[in-house]
């Protein structure tokens, strides 16, 4: 009986929101003012809601349907359109608020956090009140229902994000430092809420927890690894001037040294081209002023130093492939044959940077060998003002120049390393297995089962948690699609 | 359902009329089972397999595919006797054409030209061959959608588009490719012959990425291979069907149609490598698998009601073979041009193709081929007994000072050009074709009378100190007529949907189907009939 009381209220719940919120929502219409609605179609793209919020595969602006794997289950992205009936059509800006900065659902519900609501818990109400006007009167509806999240149990229950969120959760909005610049402050303020960048820069605790005092010293994203972007001169981008991480920011690269891929370039291609030089220059202004607390010597190369052009050829060309591929040159007669028609026979890549060289190139000299495996297997696909920019997978997409199995990607990245980038480094099959799978789950996986089986309510937390680690992890048939 | 013995739609050929039409079934919901004679590879292996290459023989395609051998196909080199495809006539048929899981359009350059209306009404307007089926503004919608299946780029300017009469209902979906510095400099010249050199219309992807395909690097060896893909081939499209559910069978060689007591296709019988035999049964069934191997698998399959062959009740199966005969102009000029800047083909003069001359003499198609031209000087660089320094002087300014014209010609359906079944075997124990062959006096007469003359006088503008051409017309790879369209039965083999007139259920597009081809290469044109092939099977589907 108990039971069914709770479902009924379950129903109810909703249904009374539902006939109150339209009113609420009528008030407001046409009262907020064009350029309200402009600044809050700016910082609702300083947000990249529309990365994850749009199934770029034929879907339509904001009315979700992307799904993003977790090592739980595959979450969907929810229709944020101002459709009454299938998105937040009948949020009151209250609610907004609370979704936008608590992950809490207009029904009470908690969001997964894939939902980067602890970042954008930094938000003003004055900016929080432009995103609603935004998203009240500056996005289409769309009156399509996005599919239903359905997780396997326990992660069904949203309610376990509550003693999450009391944990870890920011409370307080963004204040300003006054010993620091109003720049600085700015960047701060972008940076760490709307950017979200510390969502996949900083590493994550055992909770799955942002390690604050590690703050953008690199983390594992999905099968991508989002580097060091503290100040450090060796781990960090302190190599780097403004301009350089301005120029970056503004066209997913910088020369032959750094390109956007994976959730970057999407970041790239939806949100931060398209801020004003004077934002992205208060991020670069804060982004730098970060130090790494284990700072390193500045005598040792760093990730955009390393390798230098050369080529195998004369151990292999003129024989039969079949012999090559098999013999001690496999990885380079791979590299010849699946790379080189871009990025050149001696890995240089191209004056114009549009197709980088391999050496001097943070992708293959970063202290793990995660991005390496990566681009080969998924490839880079980016918008900018300048182009489209397309390197074409080498996983199993439908789309796929040649399906390399692990042993080739392996061989292939283990040459890569030696010749052009971090030559410390050596990639297994399994490694490349792992970066396949969409990243390093089993960890997260092992603690969430020893939790479970001791009943603990942290089993909740880690798993929960571990949909956030895998916010943009797509299922990669979609992305190729 | 499909397994490995059945499927709603079987498929023999896996180039690109085939995966065309696979893919148009599997999205109506149909299974679908491709058979491919040869093997499936990967990309990579045939980049490197032309790279491996010694120089010498790298202007022949086949390098890079060595056939196996229960699916042999023309290679370089082989002796009359021994070769594959043997000839009678005074014109040799020697075509190039490749069995592996992704066909021919794994080496073609890319060439997209449309037809013409005229090219369609050769015989009524002026009394020579065969007009088409039906006319250019039927054919055109189907033009439309292969332009954008297979990504081809070309043109906006519509007075850069070919053809210049008849309807273009959409624009290319892609810019057309700059031209290289030889492209431009030609342009300038036969302008003022009063020629225009305009963009060809390619299936390569220019400047952009397009159908999860990159863009073009320039890497100009698009033939034999392009190694990023950013040139359409069907290979690229084998994964994919995968991935929607397509059954794909490689080393199976068919080499037998059966049909059931009502006259329709009830399987196909193929080897294996290890020369066991195995049936597929089906609902549609396409012939797929190039415009010389579908005759010869028609006339290999007879039985009691088709004592000629599969759907030869005309005797026009094998009948009418026709391709583009082409002459080149190897010229040295004074100045550079420097080819070899982005695509192999990327230009060409098409208006020389069109007129009222046509009741005389061919049409003929000018291009300027934009190979890069230092692996074909140096040959001669070296016999001048250069070395050091003096000899990479003579490269690099013969690769700059030297370039290929080419005039393609139009050829007429001539039933007295025919493929039979040879005496001859193959190592399955097939018969090999057999091809009698004639150019015949509509191409001799143009390369007299018009042909040539404009072509040396192209050579002159160049600035031409000497002048090579080539002594007999070769072949340009472009196979059609073996199985003809045709509204009636009596000459024809195919109807206006490339259904066999005497089999209900069983299509051959493709070349074969093609009544009339004009100068431009054949491709586009396959892709066409392939796709109103295609809606016409979901349709009988549907009434099935």
């Amino acid at each position: 009986m108990i039971m069914k009381s709770v479902k009924i209220f379950a129903l109810a719940a909703p249904l009374a929101f539902a006939a109150l919120a339209p009113a609420s929502a009528q008030e407001t219409k046409g009262q907020f003012s064009k350029e309200l609605i402009e600044k809050g179609r700016y910082l609702a793209t300083a947000s990249d809601c529309v990365a994850c919020h749009t199934n770029h595969a034929g879907g339509k602006p904001m009315a979700g349907g992307l799904p993003m794997s977790s090592p739980v289950g595959t979450i969907i992205s929810t229709n944020i359109t101002p459709s009454k009936e299938f998105g937040i059509g009948n949020y009151t800006e209250a609610q907004f608020a609370d979704a936008v900065r608590k992950g809490i659902r207009g029904d009470g519900a908690n969001l997964y956090p894939a939902m980067p609501y602890v970042s954008y818990s930094n938000m003003t109400d004055e900016d929080i009140h432009a995103l609603y006007a935004y998203f009240t009167q500056g996005v289409q509806p769309v009156e399509e229902k996005a599919p239903e999240t359905s997780l396997p149990f326990p992660m069904n229950i949203r309610a376990s994000m509550m003693g999450w969120n009391m944990l870890f959760r920011p409370n307080e909005t963004h204040k300003d430092d006054p010993a620091q610049s109003a720049e600085w402050n700015r960047g701060k303020y972008l940076a760490e809420g709307a950017a979200h960048c510390s969502t996949c820069h900083t590493p994550r605790g055992v909770f799955m927890q942002e390690q604050k005092d590690l703050n953008l010293t690199g983390g594992q994203i999905g099968p991508w690894f989002a580097p060091d972007i503290t100040n450090d001169k060796v781990h960090g981008i302190g190599s780097w001037t403004q301009e350089d991480l301005v120029t970056y920011l503004k066209t997913g690269r910088l020369d032959h040294r750094a390109q956007a891929a994976g959730s970057m370039a999407e970041a790239i291609s939806y949100s931060f081209q398209h801020l004003t030089d004077t934002d992205l220059n208060a991020i670069a202004t804060y982004v730098r002023s970060i130090p790494n607390p284990s700072a390193s010597k500045a005598s040792a190369p760093t990730r955009f130093d390393q390798g230098k052009a050369g080529n195998d050829l004369s151990g292999f060309r003129g024989k039969d492939y079949a012999d090559g591929i098999k013999a001690d040159h496999a990885g380079s007669a791979l590299y010849t044959a699946n790379c080189a028609s871009c990025h050149g026979y001696n890995a240089q890549g191209t004056a114009d940077g549009y197709y980088p060289s391999l050496f001097h190139n943070a992708a293959t000299a970063g202290d793990n060998a995660t991005n390496v495996i990566a681009a080969i297997l998924y490839g880079v696909d980016r918008h900018t003002k300048d182009g489209h920019v397309f390197m074409p997978p080498f996983g199993d997409q439908p789309n796929t120049v040649n399906a390399l199995t692990n042993v080739e990607v392996a061989s292939l990245s283990n040459y890569i390393l030696k010749d052009y980038g971090n030559a410390k480094l050596a990639v297994t099959p399994e490694d490349v297995q792992l970066i396949r799978d969409g990243g390093p789950s089993s960890q997260l996986v092992l603690f969430a089962r020893i939790g479970m089986g001791v009943g603990a309510a942290a089993a909740l937390i880690v798993l929960c948690a571990a949909v956030w680690l895998f916010r943009r992890k797509r299922s990669q048939t979609q992305t190729a699609a | 359902m499909v397994t490995k013995t059945s499927a709603d739609v079987v498929i023999v050929g896996t180039g690109v009329v085939g995966v065309v039409i696979a893919e148009q079934m599997l999205d109506a919901g149909h299974s679908v089972l491709m058979i491919e004679a040869g093997p499936r590879v990967s990309r990579a292996e045939v980049v490197e397999n032309w790279r491996n290459s010694p120089l010498g023989v790298k202007g022949d395609t086949s390098v890079a595919y060595p056939s196996r051998p229960w699916a042999p196909h023309p290679m370089g080199g082989e002796k009359p006797e021994d070769a594959y495809l043997q000839f009678s006539g005074p014109d040799a048929y020697d075509q190039t054409f490749i069995r592996y899981a992704g066909g021919s359009t794994w080496h073609w350059a890319g060439t997209s030209w449309r037809l013409t209306p005229e090219d369609m009404r050769i015989n009524s307007l002026y009394g020579v061959g065969r007009d088409w089926a039906f006319d250019y503004e039927t054919l055109e919608p189907y033009y439309v959608r292969t332009e954008h299946k297979l990504g081809i780029c070309g043109p906006a300017d519509r007075t850069q588009q070919w053809p210049q009469t008849g309807t273009r209902s959409a624009p290319y979906p892609m810019p057309a490719l700059p031209f290289s510095p030889g492209e431009v400099k030609f342009t300038e010249v036969v302008k003022t012959l009063g020629y225009n050199n305009i963009p060809v219309a390619q299936a390569r992807n220019s400047g952009m990425p397009y159908d999860g395909r990159p863009a073009c690097c320039g890497n100009n060896n698009c033939v034999p291979v392009c190694p990023v893909a950013a040139k359409y081939d069907a290979e690229t499209a084998l994964h994919r069907l995968e991935k929607k559910g397509a059954t794909l069978l490689v080393d199976s060689v068919v080499y037998k149609v059966e049909t059931s007591a009502q006259n329709k296709i009830e399987a196909v019988h193929f080897y294996d490598q290890h020369k066991q035999s195995h049936r597929i049964s089906g609902k549609l069934f396409v012939l797929a698998c190039n415009g010389l191997e579908n005759p010869k698998l028609l006339l290999m399959s007879t039985d009691d009601r088709n004592p000629n062959g599969i759907a030869n009740s005309s005797d026009q199966v094998g009948r009418n073979m026709m391709d583009h005969p082409a002459r080149s102009f190897t010229v040295t000029t004074k100045e550079p041009f420097w080819s070899g800047i982005g695509p192999v083909v990327n230009s060409g003069i098409m208006e020389t193709s069109q007129g009222s001359f046509r009741s005389e003499h061919a049409g003929a198609y000018f291009r300027y081929n934009n190979f890069a031209r230092n692996r074909f000087v140096t040959f001669a660089a070296l016999k001048k007994g250069l070395v050091g320094k003096a000899l990479d002087e003579e490269i690099r300014r013969m690769t700059a000072c030297t370039a290929d014209i080419v005039a393609a010609h139009e050829i007429l359906a001539d039933p007295n050009n025919r493929l039979t079944l040879s005496d001859k075997k193959d190592w399955l124990g097939l018969p090999k074709p057999s091809i009698h062959y004639d150019v015949g006096d509509y191409v001799r007469k143009c390369w007299e009378v018009y042909s040539q003359p404009i072509g040396k006088q192209i050579a002159e503008a160049m600035g031409a100190t000497d002048i090579k051409i080539s002594p007999k017309f070769n072949n340009s790879k472009h196979i059609m007529g073996g199985t003809i369209m045709g509204k009636d039965a009596s000459n024809s083999v195919v109807d206006v949907d490339c259904r066999a007139h005497d089999h209900e259920n069983l299509f051959i597009p493709g070349g074969g189907a093609m009544a009339a081809g004009a100068c431009g290469n054949s491709t586009i044109t396959m892709v066409a009939l392939a796709l109103k092939a295609g809606d016409a099977m979901v349709d009988q589907m549907r009434g099935a």
